[in-house]
């Protein structure tokens, strides 16, 4: 269980040396209980207290790496149920599944590599291949993984079969070097899968049918036994509801009653018969405790929404998603259109931007770099001042962009007008309307008039 | 090997029921939709209750939208035209409400009269058996002005009247309370003031068990993650015990992702987001099902085929329970 | 503005003319006249820094070309006779005359009622052991052709003789007169020395403050001022018997640069607003010097020390050190403890060499008032569960006790202070400091300070009179005021719904004295600011409010806080009355402390170093916790159980949620 910042506080010296870097044991006992920094700071700490603050830190669900190289994820790791707690820490990666017979095998693998989408400044990209035994000789499957590899060099893999002998053979082939995760060992084959992970040094999926936690529990306890330590765990659920419980039981069983056993990532099939029903199962893991999650279908409309989801599901809820600070087109503007300013916090950025693209007015949005502060703390703090409003205008190349030279600025920074208007001498500065709710009135009534 | 021990939360704390529609006392509606009740967190059927399974509403206006995606346009055709085609279409669709907005009333999209939006009310009433969300032209003014005048003349019809915001309550609560109909109280985002609202709206002497919260959906990729969370925390509120927290909830999911760029950017996008054709559904589905898992008692939506994919969700997540 | 490089094209010019001052002034075109006005010295008063927001920056333009950008709040017929907002209109060019109203000296004590004179040190220290300041008698043996030992040595060796004290130092000033001050007083003198110098926590050996002829009459006093940002209050102390002579108490002058620290912070960006301000913040200390001096019969130079506790802020600004810093990201102060200083440096009119203390401070919003407060109130020192308030412009708070301090800042708005109400004033006569109102007829019953006929409502008036509006129902729960209530005291004005407490006329007033929406709203946000921030502090630490043991209640404002009606309307926790203690003014009961007592000093060092200070806009909860608390008296009424019963017994419509 996570101490509170008091009771480590109890556990350090108490002398507030400063060498940690921090003004004051509490300050240093606050920051460790929110793991923003490290015990070995203090250079007095007793050895009785790093025992029992190790113990108190030990990540109850095991992190588990997928993959090698540039591209490798890791999952697990989570500390909280909610988000609004703390934020979740290791996105789930997002993995497409093809057949091994598949005849665009190499064609699909190569399409997951190479997706990708930009969002608010971040790159967004799929994880992994799946590549699913249609059966057979496992020399054909070592075949298959072979050219997938070849196809999407450096992708992190899921070998999927119930044959462990295929799995050993797609190891054996080269793809052992890329760390894959195999699924899965069952109640069945799980001796040979467990010897097969522990010769490659692969991470493990366990896997039962309809959620049978009691089953999870026993196969944890032998392939543990069989020194595989590096698991995933599959529950096996088949409907939303089974597996929203299933992933529910198995976080809080890691989390609360600090379930070793099964304290490790998840894996949701998230497959299903049209992308429709595939994307709701998908999205159901993103929020609910999926460490990974295999996808059928390569719709790119449903990988974006998923990409877009993970991205908003696994923001810091302390730390806001930031616009990039820059000029923004609305619509398609023009040299009459207004030009509003605005600061960089997502939601601030989104109800402005919302508001002129829901009322159909081509806007010039320019976005001032507050730090990710909405307009008024960023101006209680300084980030959202008359200097800063001047230098983004400066730097846009706004003025080559439109006709008028009149500037929108938040109402609820109107003080900041004169001194604005002392740094922007050739605009004219207008006060906008408070909430962004407002603005399409304003730009019809006022700013046009 | 000794079973596992399954942590069940022990909640001292349940959703309140809200029944919209009424067979009698006035009221014509052929079926009525219950929702509330949870005494769990979402679909976790193994620690509690969820007596009724969330509804999904479809959006109706009293105009044809020409400012909405194409993609809806050609998904509901000509029936747009009119209220009562398109709500016996959404109802077709699979909506077990319709949710009405009186936008033709707004200033600045007509004016229309109280005595035309009544009319509207009455004949989507006669044309579909569904209960019927209403919600006013989205003008304070107006919207109390109408509100008033269509609560007054379907008394007992047990309609949601929305929406109730905390510059704008009192008018149409006072009308909600008179003519035996539920309110939507609708508040930025913010677990605080949605109880605040709840508190002000039920100190007017409006039962709770007609009061709908809607805590401003932000579409998927904007503020979702915002929407979620509150969500989440005034559901937690409400079964911890935290008695102005347990309203249903209601979340406009449709509006909010087809006004968004993904679900109205048909060509000069990137490839990688996909056609419009699946976008659009894509981004609404996958707002919606996030918006349930979070405690949605109420999806308020725009595409038939999203209607279709949730009441599969549902059906799925509701399974066993 | 002293730019005469040629290369340039001459910028269009203004001369502006100040009466009736006569002050003129060349500036480009294009200045603001407040930024003329601070140029030339002139007392405009400036509470939101020339941000455009209060408009009392009022001048009145007689002649010339001006350009007004706004003239917020100016009705037409003060536009037509040429009333301006100085920070909101600027010069054009060529000569412009500018009639600068006269300010009436407000003749008001601070919060007006006496102020409490502590008898007695208020914690355990024993100052006769560990005196700050001592006065020595000596007869020093006159030089001879015999002896001849320099003066200083001569002096030294005497010290050392005669009372023990070795190692003590002198500075130059000093020494420059030691020669003849010797010789005057015939070898007979009283000595003044600082005992033991405190600079960062280590000890130096005696200084000597003054050489006086023994055959006189001689004082040995001190001062301890509490620098606020709204008021200032100093105590003289007699450093022979350790009491407290005479305390005296006057409005900040920085006033008229800004009502708040963060207002006053922007001033000092203008060109010399730092240096007005440091000036300011002298200018007021000495008056309070020599209002002390007057009354008491003594002379400046026998003030031999000074403490002085304040805010961050004040104390940059004392100093002459620019704050900007403390309210930009990441909010670092330039300095926490101040360097060794005697008065002459600083320019106040006590003994050149008197030493003056500036408590330490913690972060850029917890201040040397507030370590002050920590020391006088003990909680350094118990084991009980502490939590220490100082509610003023900012409400500070620290909680903890012997084993560890945790400190915030939050801030309030000036609004407890008067500040940004339409009738809100400072606690002096005619305020109206208690409020009933009827039930039934909703009519109220007010009392004054002094029984003066009333001319506004002062911070405890204003906590009074909004507990009235809520449980009477004519305030709602979210600080709405019902237009329909029954009653003509609920009128609209402006658009804005306002509730009249006084009409014109009643009881000798000359206006209609209101509460508007927009106060409600005002006074909602501080209060919710100030809950707030016990519930953050709490929670960083996990512990919950009610197991908090006891509340002390510190600072200016404090003393005249009715628990009661505080709880009513959300700003105390709602916990029983017996765990709330009043200590008074903390800040200068600690500066009085650390004035007379090393030991306080070393206490107050160390504090200082041990409190945990957490930043609140680093922290998102706190946006959640101000949000849950802007309500009436909050959106968890399960937390006031004692509001919810008054609403009960009241049965207005404010209900209990159903």
């Amino acid at each position: 269980m996570a101490l509170s910042g008091l009771q480590i506080y109890k556990l350090l010296p108490q002398t507030n040396c400063k060498e940690c870097g921090f003004p004051t044991c509490l300050a240093f006992a606050m920051k460790l209980a929110q793991k923003g920094t490290e015990l070995d700071k203090c250079p007095y700490v007793s050895d009785d207290a790093r025992t029992a603050l190790d113990a108190a830190s030990a990540p109850p669900i095991k992190l588990a790496t997928i993959g090698a190289g540039d591209r490798a994820f890791g999952v697990g790791n989570e500390t909280v149920m909610y988000r609004h707690e703390k934020t979740f820490v290791h996105q789930p990666g997002l993995v497409v599944r093809v057949k091994s017979d598949a005849a665009d095998l190499a064609d699909v693998a190569a399409r997951v590599a190479g997706y990708s989408v930009e969002r608010v400044g971040m790159t967004l990209t799929l994880d992994g291949l799946a590549v699913e035994d249609a059966g057979g000789r496992a020399a054909a499957y070592a075949a298959a993984v072979a050219a997938a590899r070849a196809a999407a060099p450096g992708l992190p893999l899921v070998l999927m079969s119930a044959d462990a002998a295929a799995i050993d053979a797609a190891l054996a082939g080269g793809a052992a070097a890329e760390k894959p995760l195999i699924h899965a060992a069952t109640a069945a084959n799980w001796q040979a899968m467990a010897e097969v992970a522990k010769k490659h040094a692969c991470p493990l999926v366990i896997k039962v049918a309809d959620g049978d936690l009691d089953g999870l529990l026993e196969l944890s306890g032998q392939v543990r036994g069989a020194g595989v330590e590096d698991l995933v765990l599959d529950p096996g659920a088949t409907t939303l509801a089974g597996e929203l419980a299933a992933a529910t039981q198995l976080r809080r069983l890691a989390l609360k009653k600090g379930a070793r056993e099964l304290g490790y990532p998840l894996v949701a099939v998230a497959a299903a018969p049209t992308w429709q029903a595939e994307l709701v199962r998908a999205t159901q893991a993103v929020g609910k405790y999926a460490g990974v999650i295999i996808l059928d279908h390569f719709e790119p409309a449903m990988l974006y929404s998923l990409l877009t989801l993970r991205q908003n599901i696994y923001t810091d809820p302390q730390k806001p998603i930031q616009m990039e600070p820059k000029l923004y087109e609305i619509g398609s503007p023009t040299a009459d259109s207004p030009v509003l300013i605005t600061t960089n916090f997502s939601l601030t950025y989104f109800s402005v931007a919302g508001e002129v693209e829901g009322a159909g007015i081509p806007t010039w949005l320019l976005v001032a770099d507050s730090d990710g502060q909405s307009v008024l703390t960023g101006w209680a703090a300084g980030k959202f001042d008359a200097e800063k409003i001047a230098k983004t205008v400066k730097g846009s190349g706004i003025e080559n962009m439109v006709g008028h030279k009149k500037l929108v600025i938040p109402g609820h920074v109107a003080g900041l007008s004169g001194e604005v208007e002392e740094e922007l001498p050739e605009w004219k500065i207008m006060v906008g309307p408070r909430d962004a709710v407002d603005i399409p009135n304003y730009i019809k009534n006022v700013w046009g008039a | 090997m000794t079973p596992v021990e399954i942590p069940v939360e022990k909640w001292s704390g349940a959703v309140r029921e809200v029944t919209l529609g009424s067979s009698y006392g006035g009221g014509t509606r052929g079926s009525t939709v219950s929702v509330g009740g949870e005494t769990a967190l979402p679909f976790l059927g193994f620690e509690g209750a969820m007596p009724h399974r969330p509804a999904i509403a479809v959006e109706v206006q009293d105009m044809h939208p020409a400012d909405w995606s194409a993609e809806l346009q050609a998904a509901w055709g000509d029936a747009m035209d009119d209220a009562a085609t398109w709500a016996q279409k959404a109802v077709e669709a699979g909506a077990d409400l319709i949710a009405l907005k009186l936008r033709s009333c707004h200033p600045d999209q007509g004016d229309g009269s109280c005595e035309d939006a009544v009319r509207t009310v009455e004949r989507v009433l006669a044309a579909v058996p569904v209960p019927l969300i209403v919600y006013g032209p989205g003008s304070a003014d107006k919207d109390n002005e109408v509100l008033v005048a269509v609560a007054e003349k379907t008394k007992g019809e047990q309609l949601a009247l929305g929406l109730c915001e905390d510059k704008n309550y009192r008018t149409i609560v006072a009308a909600a309370l008179g003519n035996g109909h539920a309110v939507i109280a609708q508040t930025p985002i913010d677990v605080n003031l949605a109880k605040q609202l709840n508190i002000l709206i039920s100190d007017m002497g409006l039962p709770l068990e007609r009061v709908l919260m809607d805590p401003n959906t932000g579409a998927l990729g904007y503020g979702l993650e915002y929407t979620y969370s509150v969500m989440e925390r005034l559901r937690l509120a409400a079964l911890m015990g935290d008695s102005m927290t347990q309203q249903p909830m209601i979340c406009t999911a449709g509006e909010e992702a087809w006004r968004q760029k993904e679900g109205r950017a048909e060509g000069d996008v990137p490839e990688a987001w996909g056609a419009l054709a699946e976008r659009g559904v894509a981004w609404e589905i996958s707002t919606a099902t996030t918006l349930l898992e979070s405690g949605a008692d109420i999806l308020v939506l725009r595409h038939p085929a999203s209607v279709s994919a949730m009441r599969d969700a549902l059906d799925d997540l509701t399974k066993g329970a | 503005m002293s730019d005469t490089s040629t290369t340039k094209p001459r910028t269009a010019m203004a001369s502006i003319t100040f009466t009736p001052s006569g002050e003129t002034i060349e500036v480009p075109k294009g200045t603001s006249l407040l930024d003329a006005a601070i140029f030339c010295e002139l007392d405009v008063p400036a509470p939101c820094a020339g941000q455009g927001r209060c408009g009392r920056c009022r001048v009145r333009v007689a002649s010339g070309e001006v350009e007004r950008r706004s003239n917020a709040g100016m009705t037409t017929d003060e536009i037509l006779e040429g009333w301006a907002v100085a920070c909101q209109t600027y010069a054009g060019e060529g000569a412009i005359e500018i009639d600068v109203p006269e300010r009436k000296k407000e003749k008001v004590r601070p919060h007006g009622h006496a102020i409490a004179e502590p008898e007695s040190l208020p914690i355990t220290c024993d100052y006769l052991q560990n005196p700050a300041v001592r006065t020595f008698s000596l007869a020093i043996d006159p030089p001879t052709l015999e002896d001849q030992t320099s003066d200083f040595d001569r002096l030294c060796r005497a010290l050392t003789q005669q009372h023990g004290i070795e190692g003590v130092r002198a500075e130059l000033p000093m020494l420059r007169r030691l020669g003849k001050d010797l010789r005057m007083a015939n070898w007979k003198v009283s000595v003044t020395l600082e005992m033991r110098d405190w600079v960062y926590g280590s000890y130096l050996p005696p200084r000597l403050i003054r050489i006086y002829p023994d055959a006189f009459p001689h004082a040995s006093m001190g001062l301890a001022v509490d620098l606020g940002t709204t008021s200032v209050v100093a105590y003289l102390v007699d450093f022979h018997t350790g009491r407290v002579v005479d305390s005296a108490s006057a409005y900040n002058k920085q006033i008229a640069c800004g009502d708040d620290v963060i207002s006053r912070i922007i001033y000092a960006k203008r060109e010399k607003g730092l240096e007005r301000l440091h000036k300011l913040a002298v200018e007021t200390i000495n008056d309070l010097l020599e209002e002390l001096q007057v009354r008491n019969g003594i002379e400046l130079y026998e003030i031999h020390e000074i403490t002085v506790a304040g805010n961050t802020t004040m104390t940059h600004l004392l100093l002459g050190v620019d704050p900007r810093f403390l309210r930009e990201a990441p909010y670092i102060p330039t300095l926490s403890a101040a360097p060794k200083l005697v008065a002459g440096e600083l320019g106040l009119s006590a003994n050149m060499l008197a030493r003056v203390h500036i408590l330490p401070s913690v972060g850029s919003y917890v201040g040397g008032d507030i370590t002050a407060g920590v020391i006088s109130s003990g909680m350094y020192a118990t084991d009980k569960l502490t939590l220490f308030i100082d509610i003023g412009t900012n409400g500070e708070m620290v909680l903890g006790n012997k084993e560890w301090l945790l400190s915030c800042a939050c801030s309030a708005g000036p609004a407890f202070e008067g500040g940004g109400v339409r009738h809100g004033m400072r606690a002096s006569p005619g305020a109206i400091e208690d409020v009933f109102i009827d039930d039934a007829t909703l009519e109220p019953t007010f009392r004054t300070i002094d029984n003066a006929p009333a001319v506004g409502i002062c911070g405890s008036g204003l906590i009074d009179l909004l507990g009235e509006l809520f449980l009477t129902g004519i305030v709602d729960k979210s600080g709405h005021i019902d237009r329909n209530a029954p009653t003509q005291r609920v009128r609209v004005f402006d658009g804005v719904p306002e509730y009249v407490v006084c009409w014109a006329g009643e009881g000798g007033a000359q206006k209609d004295i209101t509460l508007t929406e927009s106060d409600v709203t005002g006074l909602l946000r501080a209060k919710a600011a100030i809950y707030a921030g016990f519930e953050v502090l709490c929670a960083s630490v996990g512990v919950d409010l009610a197991d908090v043991e006891q509340i002390f209640i510190g600072g200016a404002f404090g003393q005249y806080l009715n628990v009661e009606k505080a709880i009513r309307i959300g700003l105390l926790p709602d916990q029983p009355v017996e765990r709330f203690h009043f200590l008074g003014n903390t800040s200068a009961l600690g500066a009085f402390a650390a004035l007379l007592c090393v030991s306080a000093r070393l206490e107050v060092n160390d504090v200082a170093s041990k409190m945990t200070y957490l930043e609140l806009s680093a922290d998102n909860t706190f946006m959640d916790e101000y949000t849950s608390a802007l309500f009436l008296p909050h959106t968890d009424l399960i937390g006031f159980p004692s509001v919810s019963a008054a609403l009960a017994a009241r049965g207005s419509g404010n209900g209990n949620g159903g």
